[in-house]
């Protein structure tokens, strides 16, 4: 079993047009979600993005599998990207890494 | 009928620099716990508290207080107390004396940790006359304010 997890995630804008979709601002996207659902101690993990594809507004993520519970909530609650209004859509989760097609 | 389950932890208040009084009370008590709650355990730890979250009893003279919370939420408040240095305006510190299941218990509790250190203070008086004093200050303690 591995100590793993792997989520296929979409992002879904309001405006498809507008805004850049880049590592860092996922991250800060994320990070900023995670920390204010769960604070200073409890929102602290290593999220490692694997693949993005712009084009696509597609995204892997690997966190470890403790943490899966509360970066799917994280993620589930982000409401804007960039001042964007948006979801997240998690397409799948796996112990196992998984790829774009 | 489900029991509600309640912890009172009892904490005494250790400012930076001695002071007699600290100006505190149990609103603003409550206010900075709750703040620091939510900085380090976010939204989902500030919910999960404040249901049956209280100050129940704060005295800044002998600088103890006794704060009520739901068993579940427990483990959010005690793990934050150590990290907190700023009390309203004040830099002090949290010390958990007592987590205890009833308010009743935490008094009695309090008031013996009171009387360990009266004794201990007792003791340190080097002549009569210094001793005298202090049980006539202890005596003149305003608990009504």
């Amino acid at each position: 079993m591995s100590d793993y997890q792997y989520l296929d995630v979409k992002l879904k804008l309001r405006d498809p047009e507008s805004g850049t979709l880049n590592q860092v601002f996922l991250y800060g996207c994320i990070y900023k979600s995670l920390e204010s659902i769960f604070g200073e101690i409890g929102g602290q993990t290593d999220l490692e993005l694997l693949k993005l594809s712009a084009d696509h507004r597609r995204f892997l993520v690997r966190i470890p599998a403790d943490f899966l519970e509360r970066v799917r909530i994280a993620i589930a609650l982000i409401g804007q990207y960039q001042g964007v209004p948006c979801h997240f859509q998690v397409l799948e989760t796996s112990a196992t890494p998984l790829d774009l097609e | 009928m489900v029991r509600i389950k309640n912890r009172y932890i009892a904490v005494q208040i250790v400012p930076y620099t001695p002071t007699n009084t600290l100006r505190i009370n149990d609103h603003t008590l409550s206010k900075c716990l709750l703040q620091n709650v939510e900085k380090y355990h976010g939204v989902y730890g500030l919910g999960l508290i404040e249901n049956g979250f209280r100050v129940k009893y704060c005295n800044d003279r002998t600088k103890t207080a006794i704060i009520r919370c739901l068993h579940r939420g427990q483990k959010f408040i005690s793990s934050v107390l150590p990290l907190i240095t700023l009390i309203g305006d004040v830099r002090a510190k949290f010390r958990t004396l007592y987590i205890g299941a009833t308010i009743i218990q935490c008094n009695k509790f309090i008031i013996k940790h009171q009387k360990q250190f009266l004794d201990k203070a007792m003791g340190q008086m080097a002549s009569a006359k210094e001793r005298q004093d202090l049980f006539k200050r202890v005596m003149e303690f305003d608990m009504d304010r």
